[in-house]
């Protein structure tokens, strides 16, 4: 080999190498090279089968970059003449099947691999004895997440749930409403929250722990700002909090009525309801008239959606009193 | 010249500079309209993506607000797609269609006047929705109801009156190429013979015919439940009993949209088949190869549309089918790639500007094409689907792909369109600029889905990594919009550039036995066609008499 071709090989090799070294690191950092961390048997069969992916890909990936180079180095034209004829072949009817079956092959490998890990992420884990899956009922609304527990009690943006029990999600939209999509990266794929249709998802998170998500559907002005986040805490501590908090809801104590402001009606009225892409309540009649605020909930104004039209005498209750306390003139 | 007898002869108003190419049917004057306007839209829709890309170079950035965000993204999408790729690839077709096949013109000359000026009124439309009550369309290009539905004020209207009108151009096109591709074809010019740049345009024309209705339907549906939401309940999902839902409509947006995607690649790829073997001085390997998969493709590609729905809450028997569906569609895909690179194999390659883009356009389309392996893997999908990742995945096909083969096909055919030659030296810089600048803006953004950013966000958590990603995201848009100036640079410089005579690369295909720009009529004479390859049978016939 010439000098000067292997200096050349040496830094074509260079070039496919760095990026595999700079690949592995990231990988193991995560810097966006893989889904975020699993934290829900779910989402780890999905990152597996990202990974599986990921080995073909970038084998096939490195394969074709790397022929492109080499004949582009080799077959370059050089100090021949610019129209000079190459090799004229028309074609290798073998050559050609074998890179029709080979990706044939692959693409059944990967689909046996997804298959054989879709039970893991699909199917719901039956409950163990002694601990029935916690099942919520997951409602998105321009924009926010309501969070509704077997025992009644309702929490906004954010899902708390114990750690190591299977929680089942039934999602969905109010038909008034638009198509939302429901989202924690490290606790599995999203799922879609239709009007007028039940969608079912589910998670086991392994360990405590605040999970960031958001809306992964275009639903409108506030998509961006339509977060939800899950907060894993131990199952006792879970426990304590879920007989808690139901007791405070129905004495009205407890803080529904803020999260209910912060969710469904800071994003446009501003968090002091100094107003913003809405109008300016703080300090107006209105937030002190339980009826006319009632009515505007349920029935939406010009530019408002009727974000409180599903709502049950608890939620009204519990934001009518925030208004009045925090907001009144 | 003495006039000839057969000619129609033309008024006098009619012969002004303006005026004749108001009234022109001459197929290479469309083309040149097609191609002029699609720049002027592309244009609009790249100063939209740089306003995005602007926005998002910070968490909380306040280029624009978060309303007219949605109008951005919205117009940049719908822009890209029916403004600036279909139109600028029917104005190609336009040109070189019936050179490639060595007739005079295409079948219908007035319709196909007809077809550009439905474009250019749908394109008008289109500007003039900005000017809407509430602003223009700001539910996404893909306007999935309700959320189409409840969209106030009349830019959603117009957004489908100006697709409605562009659908009646593309169709009406996409007849006139399916005509003269059948019965148009000079003499020895058999399905064999015909130069696979035609081929992917038969193939295009066809997608277009079948889907597009598919689409007009879906959209007149979405207008008369917006007009007259007491009588229609088609999306709503109040009336489910009735039928009424709004995943149908993503059924049939995507029975068009897939298709779609191939509609914006095949012709591309067919550049790439022609682009290739030229520069390498070799045949394409594989011809029938080559154009088969190209039939496959767009046969297949109308039965895996719902893979853009697999977050809806399918039947797991019909994720199964869409996810093997679309893995199907790698398979003719990757022959063709490897087909191109069996084509250089002992080939005298010159890399000049047209020989760039193809080279470039296959190393990039690639990434496009294993990044699609993912979203096929509907459990994959169900992590990534909606997010960044999705972007990067399809500007890897539609800029990567799509747009780096146009360039190289522009490269290579202006000396034909125009007579001139573009600067070489500022081709590779232009070459140089759009392919880092293009790497460096969506490779990041594979990563940033990954992390968890959604698209069609106007602001994000203030999360290092991020922040770092879309920064690079957005350095690398500026650099790729260097690029694009250095472009309009090179077409401005080829005003008065080197004259490119009939055939300046020594290429295969007839349009470059014509003159540069070709005659109204195009041809004096053809010469028979004996392979896919006249030109080159010509010039050895001619080496060959030489010698003797
Ligand atoms: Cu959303
Ligand atoms: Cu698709």
């Amino acid at each position: 080999m010439p000098a000067r071709v292997r200096h050349r090989a040496l830094i074509v090799v260079g070039a496919l190498v760095a990026p595999l070294a700079f690949a592995a690191t990231a990988l193991a950092g995560n810097g966006g090279f893989a889904p975020l961390a699993p934290q829900s048997p779910n989402a780890e069969g999905i990152q597996q089968s990202y990974l599986f992916i990921s080995a073909f890909a970038f084998a096939i990936f490195l394969l074709v970059e790397g022929i492109l180079i080499a004949f582009v180095i080799r077959y370059r034209r050089r100090k021949r003449p610019r129209n000079m004829d190459g090799a004229q072949i028309h074609g290798a009817t073998k050559l050609e099947l074998a890179w029709t079956v080979g990706p044939v092959l692959i693409l059944f490998v990967i689909a046996a691999f997804v298959f054989a890990k879709l039970p893991t992420i699909q199917d719901v884990p039956a409950a163990a004895a002694g601990s029935e899956n916690l099942v919520v009922d997951v409602t998105g609304t321009q924009f926010t997440w309501e969070f509704r527990y077997p025992n009644g009690v309702v929490t906004i943006d954010r899902l708390r749930a114990p750690q190591g029990r299977t929680v089942e999600l039934r999602i969905t939209a109010p038909e008034w409403d638009v198509i939302h999509s429901w989202w924690i990266p490290a606790l599995g794929g999203k799922m879609d929250a239709i009007p007028g249709t039940v969608n079912k998802t589910w998670f086991e998170a392994e360990r405590a722990g605040v999970f960031q998500g958001q809306c992964a559907e275009l639903c409108g002005l506030y998509h961006a700002k339509m977060l939800a986040s899950v907060e894993v805490v131990p199952a006792s501590e879970f426990d304590a909090w879920y007989d808690e908090r139901r007791a405070q809801q129905e004495a009205g104590t407890s803080t529904l009525g803020e999260e209910l402001y912060e969710g469904s009606c800071a994003k446009c009225h501003g968090l002091q309801g100094e107003g913003g892409y809405g109008l300016r309540i703080a300090g107006t009649q209105l937030v002190s008239d339980e009826q006319a605020i009632e009515t505007l909930l349920r029935r939406g104004g010009i530019l408002m959606p009727p974000v409180g039209r599903d709502w049950g005498q608890t939620e009204m209750n519990a934001l009518t009193a925030y208004l009045k306390e925090n907001l009144g003139g | 010249m003495a006039v000839d007898v057969g000619q129609p002869r033309v008024p006098a108003w009619q012969r002004g500079k303006v005026a004749s190419w108001l009234v022109t049917v001459d197929h290479k004057r469309i083309g040149i309209l097609y191609i002029g306007t699609a720049g002027f839209f592309l244009a609009i829709a790249g100063f939209l993506a740089l306003l995005i890309r602007t926005q998002l170079a910070q968490p909380d950035g306040a280029v624009v607000t978060g309303d007219s965000y949605n109008e951005v993204v919205t117009m940049h999408g719908t822009g890209m797609v029916f403004f600036v790729m279909v139109p600028v690839l029917a104005g190609l077709g336009n040109f070189l269609v019936p050179l490639m096949i060595g007739a005079p013109d295409m079948a219908f000359p007035r319709l196909n006047a007809l077809s550009y000026w439905l474009y250019a009124f749908a394109g008008l439309v289109y500007c003039f929705s900005f000017l809407a009550a509430g602003g223009a369309a700001n539910t996404g290009w893909t306007a999935y109801p309700p959320l189409s539905l409840a969209a106030l004020g009349n830019g959603q209207d117009l957004w489908i009156l100006s697709i409605h009108i562009l659908t009646l151009s593309s169709m009406a096109g996409a007849i006139n190429f399916i005509v003269t591709i059948h019965n148009m074809r000079t003499a020895g010019m058999s399905w064999m013979r015909l130069p696979l740049f035609v081929w992917s345009i038969e193939i295009y024309a066809w997608l277009l015919l079948l889907v597009l209705p598919v689409l007009s339907a879906g959209l007149t549906l979405l207008l008369l439940e917006r007009q007259f939401p007491d009588t229609f309940q088609f999306f709503r999902p109040e009336d489910v009993a009735a039928g009424g839902s709004p995943v149908l409509f993503q059924h049939v947006f995507w029975f068009f949209g897939h298709p779609e995607v191939y509609i914006m690649v095949l012709p591309v790829f067919g550049i790439i088949s022609e682009v290739i073997p030229v520069f390498a001085r070799k045949p394409i390997f594989g011809y029938k190869a080559v154009a088969f998969s190209t039939v496959a493709i767009g046969f297949f590609s109308m039965l895996v549309w719902a893979h853009h729905m697999f977050t809806v809450g399918m039947p797991t028997y019909l994720n199964i089918w869409f996810m093997l569906a679309s893995m199907v569609i790698a398979v003719p895909t990757g022959m063709k790639i490897f087909n191109w690179l069996a084509t250089l194999w002992r080939g005298n390659i010159s890399l000049d500007t047209p020989m760039l883009f193809a080279l470039g356009f296959l190393s990039v389309f690639t990434m496009g094409g294993l990044s699609g392996i993912y979203l096929a893997a509907f459990p994959v999908d169900w992590q990534v689907h909606d997010t960044y990742f999705v972007v990067a995945h399809f500007h890897y096909v539609l800029f990567g792909g799509s747009m780096l083969g146009l360039l190289g096909g522009l490269f290579y055919w202006w000396p034909k369109i125009f007579g001139r030659m573009l600067s070489e030296r500022i081709g590779k810089w232009t070459f140089l600029f759009v392919f880092v600048g293009f790497n460096l803006t969506f490779f990041p953004q594979h990563m940033l889905g990954l992390l968890g950013m959604p698209r069609r966000i106007y602001t994000y958590r203030d999360d290092g990594l991020w922040h770092a990603y879309n920064l690079l995201s957005t350095v690398g848009s500026y650099v790729m919009t260097v690029g694009f100036l250095l472009f309009l640079l090179a077409i401005v410089k080829s005003v008065n550039g080197r004259r490119a005579g009939n055939d300046p690369w020594q290429a295969d295909t007839l349009e470059w036995y014509t003159t540069s720009p070709p005659p109204p009529h195009n041809f004096d004479d053809v010469p028979y066609v004996t392979s896919a390859r006249p030109l080159y049978d010509l010039r050895r016939r001619l080496r060959e008499a030489e010698a003797t």
